[in-house]
């Protein structure tokens, strides 16, 4: 009966429903927040009921998945509507709805703008984003792909911070130019599938099958990697993400850490290295560097920053790097821990942002000179973000701790130097993180204006968005069995892709 | 055989259509702008009603008109664009006290000559279509008299219609010469033996030149900015799209018929580079434009830009993509520039760049079309624009111009920042002045409605107009 109802189609449009109504009342501010609110809570609550329902793996026309959807939609282009759900997809969309409904929350306070599309705007976005993780037609998962950027860009225009249109722009010249030479790899992998199978057809499935001569493979991977790199981000095509981040308002900082970027890593793992597997062995050496670079790298550039903000984006940076070299190693431990320390950056990142975002809201600055002294001044703000702050840097028992484990340990058998090099990158992540926790919790500010300014501490509805988080970040921490066993089969069947 | 009349009466209603206008507007003192405004509207909407609904026997209509398919279609889709630019003006007509007899009556006529240009199978038929057409929008550009940009724009799209129509006619003459055929089908099938002589040559090229003074192909597309700047926003509305389509659809024409001879592959780098010139060039220099109808004007450069390339194609799937895209084309920058219209103030049309400074919170249902129609033009989904721009690349990269559509995917990135730069002055950069703008009248919002939904029904289920071009396209260009 399970199988029967269109549930994936159900939690992809729910938000978009919910979009519209925001919109049309947009004249009444607080039933926009309390309706995207239920909305988003149900679509959280679909998705929590889809993993306790214990879905078994079916064949289906379109590969093995959990659930999937597959319907006709534009017939004489062979595209087809095709859905798929497997344990990583599963996760992802966990983390989706469970991020959105605490962005809904952390703008409670801090939009009083143009409320209704603001909510119209991010369940859309929510909608977009889920899609890419379900789409198994690579037509309907570049739609969705594309008009991700669409909301985004409103939500970092219309209520981000001073150099929003800089930074809104950037952003979305930047994506647009990988996923535009995507588009054109995709056309281009279809037709030669077309021509040699005589079968035009965007299922992933299909066209894995599809045979490539080495130059060709290379030319649609360097296409479709340069669409995933940018929006990962690796490194040289890294420099929209800190301006990004900076200037979106507190809830496009979530969205954009905790799930765009997730959007990238995830396509190059269900899409990048399947289809074109020589291609993908070819630039394991070159992945495996500018993950190495962006780590080593991210914690030079955080070191340096004065903005709080950014400081969180450059570890994005980081963080991703480890993902990155996760995924190039391409074995079942590493894929594992990339795959776990995608929701884990996105649990850890968010939490981090909304902290930030809080200190915003009272200090209204963020540079980390005007911040100290919250030790004393705000105790429950400080122990969370001293909490979030340790979950960031790798501590044991928290839940950075065993991605980054897994993918390093995964990676000593083949390449033992980016194991070493990797540790390494980790202190350097340790020193900056601590070197922050430092200035802004315990040591007084050296700015005077800030120093006697009296500061309220959390309150009950931030606690509210705080906590599932830190519970988020604890249990998978203490006990990453049950969502690494979740992993077990997609990775298994993503492995066996590339033998 | 017997001309069958009723088979072409589209063409019948919008001239009949055209002259009432014209004689009614003499009985009373006032002109009664209402009733023209009806009569205009009824008889486009017939017109496109009877494209639609008549099934002729034959494919053509005296060897001079083709009414099968191909014709058919872009019959609908020009009074379609006549009916939804009448949507447009009648407000903009009233406000500004243009005499509403001329306007609609020329509207209809110009219309009635984009027809001819579409279905003519005759070199003269197509000559007296692209006469018909260019002499009503002269006088349309310039129908605000007092004001010298309009006087300007007129005079200037004359001059370069008078030039392109010197080339088209000795191009003509040329075939003619070469072939001693006026038959455009006959006088550019692989039977003829002069196909490739040079004379023929000379006037294909004559006659290409003539029609991408038409198109705005570069390097003949000079004129573009100036007059879509100067001519009044609902008549570049219609110019825009109207016109293009029309002699698009011709260039297609001749291309299919002509594509079949082998010659076609000696003259392929030609438009490879006529293409590349007109996506790079329209794209590169929107960028510097702080004016939105001049931006626009660039932006329509380029999208002719992606139709020639796509030209390449003609013998593979490049039919049908431009079919398809051409539909597209012509609701986006209707939209595009009927917003403008509905947003010109009294005096002077909206245009500088600033002047749309936080305009979505004071016109939001107008942005958001302005937007849509904005996101289209720059190909992101879900929007029509996507689809379209998706399936000229399939036919593109099908017939193996890699390099062309690489490069071509490199002026859409570029094209990016300046639909945007439209898009973050009306929702993200303070108004600094409040401008004028009358109430969205009730034909304009209709308008706005329809082209809203099409482009995101299009974007989102193009199948049904995919399906009816494939079923229209073997039987219409295979005649003779």
């Amino acid at each position: 009966m399970i199988n029967n109802f269109p549930w994936l189609t159900t939690i992809i449009f729910l938000p978009l429903a919910g979009s519209f109504l925001a919109l049309f009342f947009a004249r009444r501010p607080m039933f926009c927040r309390w309706t995207s609110l239920w909305v988003s809570l149900a679509d959280l609550f679909l998705v929590a009921w889809l993993f306790t329902s214990n879905l078994q793996r079916h064949s289906w026309s379109t590969g093995k998945w959990l659930l999937a959807e597959d319907h006709p939609w534009i017939e004489s282009l062979g595209i087809r509507y095709s859905l798929g759900l497997d344990g990583i997809s599963l996760m992802l969309i966990f983390l989706t709805t469970f991020l959105t409904v605490l962005c809904i929350l952390v703008s409670w306070k801090e939009i009083n703008a143009k409320v209704g599309t603001f909510h119209f705007f991010l369940l859309f976005l929510e909608t977009s984003i889920m899609g890419v993780f379900l789409a198994t037609d690579l037509f309907l998962f570049y739609l969705f792909w594309e008009i991700q950027i669409i909301p985004m860009f409103f939500l970092i225009g219309i209520w981000g911070h001073e150099e929003r249109v800089y930074a809104t722009v950037k952003f979305i010249l930047f994506t647009l130019a990988g996923s535009l030479f995507m588009l054109i790899a995709l056309t281009g992998l279809y037709l030669i599938h077309g021509a040699k199978t005589s079968l035009y057809t965007f299922s992933l499935y299909q066209l894995i099958q599809t045979p490539l001569g080495f130059s060709t493979e290379l030319w649609l991977y360097g296409a479709f990697l340069l669409a995933f790199a940018i929006k990962i981000p690796i490194f040289p095509v890294h420099t929209w993400l800190p301006d990004a981040h900076t200037q979106a308002p507190t809830a496009g900082s979530v969205i954009l850490a905790g799930l765009l970027l997730k959007t990238g890593a995830y396509a190059l793992l269900r899409f990048g290295f399947p289809l074109f597997p020589v291609a993908a062995r070819f630039s394991v050496p070159l992945l495996l560097a500018l993950g190495l670079i962006g780590l080593f790298y991210a914690a030079w550039i955080a070191l340096a920053q004065k903005d709080l903000k950014r400081l969180v984006a450059y570890s994005s940076v980081g963080h991703m790097g480890i993902v990155v070299i996760g995924i190039a190693v391409w074995n079942t431990m590493t894929l594992s821990g990339a795959t776990l320390q995608m929701i884990n950056h996105g649990l850890t990142t968010s939490a981090l942002f909304i902290l930030v975002g809080m200190l915003d809201e009272r200090v209204h600055t963020r540079e980390i000179a005007n911040f100290g002294g919250f030790w004393k001044k705000m105790p429950g703000f400080s122990a969370f973000f001293l909490f979030f702050a340790m979950a960031s840097l790798g501590l044991p028992g928290l839940n950075n701790f065993v991605g980054e484990f897994l993918v390093l340990v995964g990676t000593i058998k083949t390449w033992p130097l980016v194991t070493w090099f990797g540790f390494a990158g980790l202190v350097l992540t340790v020193i900056y993180i601590l070197t922050v926790v430092q200035k802004t919790v315990f040591e007084e500010t050296r700015n005077e204006k800030f120093r006697e300014q009296p500061l309220a501490d959390i309150t009950v509805r931030e606690v509210l968005i705080l906590a599932p988080l830190a519970l988020a970040v604890l249990f998978i921490g203490l006990h990453p069995q049950p969502v690494l066993d979740l992993f077990e089969g997609p990775v298994g069947v993503l492995i066996g892709f590339l033998k | 055989m017997q001309p069958n009349w009723v088979d072409i009466l589209p063409l019948i209603l919008l001239a009949g259509g055209g002259f009432l206008v014209f004689c009614l507007g003499g009985f009373w003192k006032a002109r009664p702008q209402g009733l023209l405004f009806a009569v205009a509207l009824a008889t486009a909407i017939a017109a496109g009603a009877a494209a639609i609904l008549l099934k002729p026997d034959q494919t053509h209509f005296l060897k001079m008109v083709e009414i099968s398919g191909y014709g058919r279609f872009f019959t609908f889709l020009l009074t379609l664009i006549t009916t939804l630019s009448l949507l447009f003006s009648y407000q903009y007509v009233k406000l500004r006290g243009i005499g509403g007899d001329e306007f609609y009556g020329l509207l209809l006529l110009s219309g009635l000559g984009m027809i001819l240009v579409a279905s003519a199978l005759h070199w003269l038929v197509f000559f007296l279509g692209l006469e018909t057409l260019s002499l009503s929008l002269y006088v349309l550009i310039a129908i605000r008299k007092p004001q010298s940009a309009s006087n300007e724009a007129g005079l200037k799209y004359f001059m370069m219609g008078a030039v392109a129509s010197a080339f088209l006619t000795f191009g003509i003459a040329m075939v003619y010469a070469a072939t001693g055929k006026m038959d455009i089908l006959q006088s550019l099938s692989p039977n003829i033996q002069a196909v490739s002589s040079p004379a023929m040559l000379l006037g294909l090229s004559l006659i290409l030149i003539g029609i991408g003074f038409k198109i705005s192909m570069v390097p003949f597309h000079l004129w573009t900015p100036d007059v879509y700047q100067g001519a009044p926003a609902p008549v570049t509305a219609f110019l825009a799209t109207g016109s293009k389509v029309a002699l698009f659809s011709a260039l297609l024409r001749f291309a299919f018929y002509y594509a079949r001879n082998s010659v076609w592959n000696d003259y392929v780098f030609v438009f490879w580079i006529l293409a590349f010139l007109t996506m790079a060039v329209g794209n590169i220099t929107a960028l510097a434009q702080v004016r939105v109808k001049r931006l626009l004007a660039y932006s329509s450069i380029a999208q002719m830009g992606y139709l020639l390339m796509t030209l390449l194609a003609v013998r593979e799937g490049g039919v049908l993509a431009i079919m398809f895209y051409l539909s597209v084309y012509a609701l986006m920058d209707l939209g595009a520039f009927g917003t403008l219209a509905t947003l010109s103030e009294e005096d002077e049309d909206l245009d500088s760049l600033e002047d749309f400074r936080g305009l979505a919170y004071v016109h939001p249902w107008r942005s958001a079309l302005l937007t849509v129609c904005l996101v289209s033009l720059a190909g992101l989904p879900p929007t029509a624009g996507f689809i379209g721009k998706f399936i000229l690349f399939r036919a593109v990269l099908q017939s193996h111009f890699v390099v062309l559509a690489a490069l071509g995917i490199v002026t859409v990135i570029v094209s990016i920042y300046f639909y945007f730069k439209i898009i973050v002055a009306l929702f993200i950069q303070p108004a600094e002045r409040k401008p004028v703008t009358p109430d969205l009248d009730l034909f304009a919002r209709v308008a706005g409605i329809a082209i809203l939904v099409l482009i995101l029904w299009l974007g989102l289920l193009p199948s049904a107009l995919l399906s009816s071009i494939t079923r229209i396209l073997p039987l219409s260009l295979q005649l003779g």
